[in-house]
């Protein structure tokens, strides 16, 4: 029996395989109640699958899940009425007018929800009298970003609301979310823009291959990007070994180390690197590093150089 | 839903509008068809065709008119709604991308599946019986007179077909994305179902056996539905109704 807590997200192994790919391997995952959590991986990570199932669009062959306190189960209706969802694709009717589209969109949902929909909208300046087909591929990220903010339910499951929008609206895009999450809502975003994620979001979840391979706050990741220690050297015949040598030396003494390239990256066990460069300037084979980099890891680097898959 | 019920509206209507253009000549033409028929059935090439011929000539007036409409009209501008009605009902929502927002809303997909195949089905059924209402005053025009009852159980006969074509068509469209390939497969089985039916010796093995002038005159006959055709065509739809919703059930955007 899961536990099912109003706002939250409850996953216990989940699976999902599409032929004999496997596009979600089980997974536990546990979000809320509130604050935004960005689910982060390349494409075809196993993200929208995840987020999918959540809502019943597809069956999962294995696990369970619940949303705000609904089991997914049937077709996933009890969760869509406790969600809104956001889709990745943005395939919408093109012969509908803007305000039309969000009718549909909205359809089964809180009789305010149209003219909230319509405040977001205006917010994004989008012209609703306007048919869709005239819409810029943005515009309609932005039609569907408004309709998933304004049914009033506790949870929002939002693929990639950013995918194809300008900065501009991206500011607004997050400056809603802000306000969303203030007001207690649980969200969980995936996105491939990882500056405005690590904005918006107290949590990252990262997938890759249909696995979660980590899970942490956005404290912990920053904690982590500031010890991130990269040290490149100049290539040579006999740089790997060392490379290999100095890295399964250094492991004990620091968190991880592992040889990217001519880099060691480290993540050190404190916020000083000191010891740990001394002890790299004893070895031989290495030379004299020719560039140093600590404490200024990028959400997306970070990514890369621990987890070793790029975020987009 | 208001968008889907425009197209199916705007299709329902202008079936019947084509129904009714196509039946309108036909009836008023009954007077000088009565009078040449001899000729009629010198021209006929094929021994199937002859009997047609015959048949109508016995039938009368009501034979006449439920060969034009029931059999050539809804046979072919029939079947041709209730295919082009069914495959885009799902696969034309896989197909161009919106199945994934068609379903995430808070409908369960069982009550999206029954509107959408409800909507088809009135769309494919009420233009074949309001045309059907146009007959008897289309007649008085020409000095004939028939009553409702057997062209309404006629018309009522002649829907149960569509609606299985209807059916079969609507089943694939919840099991496919590719609404035209539907479309192209299900109306070359119905062509070759007339083909069927004009060849004398395999004529009996046609699907529009169950809908020509003969099964009419049945009905006529017996002032009503024979359960002998009117069960299987009614099963036949129900049992791909109930497959759809299974298989809509399982489907991934």
């Amino acid at each position: 029996m899961l536990e099912a807590a109003a706002g939250k997200i409850v996953v216990r192994g989940l699976t999902r395989r599409f032929g004999s790919k496997l596009a979600l391997a089980p997974t536990d995952l546990d979000v809320g109640p509130g604050g935004v959590t960005g689910l982060l991986g390349p494409n075809g990570s196993g993200k929208t699958t995840l987020m999918r199932m959540l809502i019943g669009l597809t069956k999962p062959d294995a696990g369970a899940a619940t949303v705000d306190g609904a089991a997914l189960e049937g077709d996933g209706l009890g969760i869509r009425r406790r969600c809104a969802y956001a889709p990745g694709e943005i395939a919408l009717y093109g012969e509908l007018s803007g305000a039309q589209q969000l009718e549909f969109l909205l359809r089964g949902r809180d009789r305010d929800a149209h003219a909230r929909a319509q405040s977001y909208a205006q917010r994004f300046e989008l012209p609703l009298e306007r048919r869709v087909h005239a819409y810029s591929h943005g515009m309609k990220r932005q039609l569907l970003f408004a309709a998933a903010l304004a049914p009033q339910v506790r949870v929002r499951i939002l693929d990639e609301p950013s995918e194809g929008l300008d900065p501009t609206k991206r500011g607004v895009l997050v400056e809603l979310l802000r306000e969303d999450a203030a007001r207690g809502t649980t969200i969980l975003l995936s996105s491939h823009h990882l500056g405005e994620v690590d904005r918006v979001c107290q949590r990252f979840v990262f997938i890759h291959g249909g696995k979660v391979i980590a899970n942490e706050s956005a404290e912990s990741t920053a904690a982590r990007a500031r010890r991130l220690l990269r040290v490149a050297y100049a290539p040579h015949d006999t740089l790997a070994q060392a490379l290999a040598r100095a890295a399964g030396e250094l492991a004990p003494h620091v968190r991880s180390a592992r040889v990217r390239d001519a880099e060691l990256l480290v993540e050190l066990a404190d916020d000083d690197p000191r010891g740990v460069l001394e002890r790299l300037a004893r070895f031989d084979g290495l030379g004299a590093p020719t560039a140093l980099e600590f404490g200024r890891a990028s959400l997306q680097e970070l990514y890369r150089d621990l987890y070793g898959v790029e975020a987009c | 839903m208001v968008r889907w019920l425009n197209s199916t509206l705007g299709r329902g209507i202008g079936f019947f509008i084509v129904l009714e253009l196509m039946l309108v000549p036909a009836v008023l033409y009954w007077p000088d068809f009565s009078k040449h028929i001899g000729k009629f059935r010198a021209l006929a090439p094929l021994p199937v065709m002859r009997g047609i011929i015959d048949t109508l000539e016995t039938g009368g007036a009501f034979a006449y008119v439920t060969g034009q409409h029931f059999f050539k009209g809804c046979n072919t501008l029939g079947v041709a709604a209730a295919v082009l009605l069914s495959v885009g009902a799902i696969a034309g929502e896989a197909h161009r991308g919106t199945l994934e927002i068609f379903l995430a809303r808070p409908i369960s997909r069982a009550r999206l599946l029954t509107e959408r195949y409800v909507e088809g089905a009135l769309a494919v059924c009420l233009p074949v019986f309001l045309s059907t209402l146009t007959i008897p005053a289309l007649l008085e025009h020409i000095g004939e007179k028939l009553t409702y009852g057997p062209l309404l159980w006629s018309a009522l006969h002649t829907n149960l077909l569509l609606l299985a074509i209807y059916s079969l068509g609507f089943f694939l469209s919840t099991l496919s994305r590719t609404p035209l390939a539907i479309a192209f497969g299900l109306l070359f089985f119905t062509i070759l179902q007339f083909a069927l039916y004009l060849v004398e010796r395999v004529t009996h093995w046609s699907l529009f056996r169950l809908t020509d002038v003969e099964r009419f005159l049945e009905i006529q006959k017996r002032g009503g539905l024979d359960p002998k055709y009117w069960l299987p065509l009614a099963g036949v739809s129900l049992a791909l109704y109930i497959a759809s919703l299974r298989a809509f059930a399982r489907r991934t955007p």
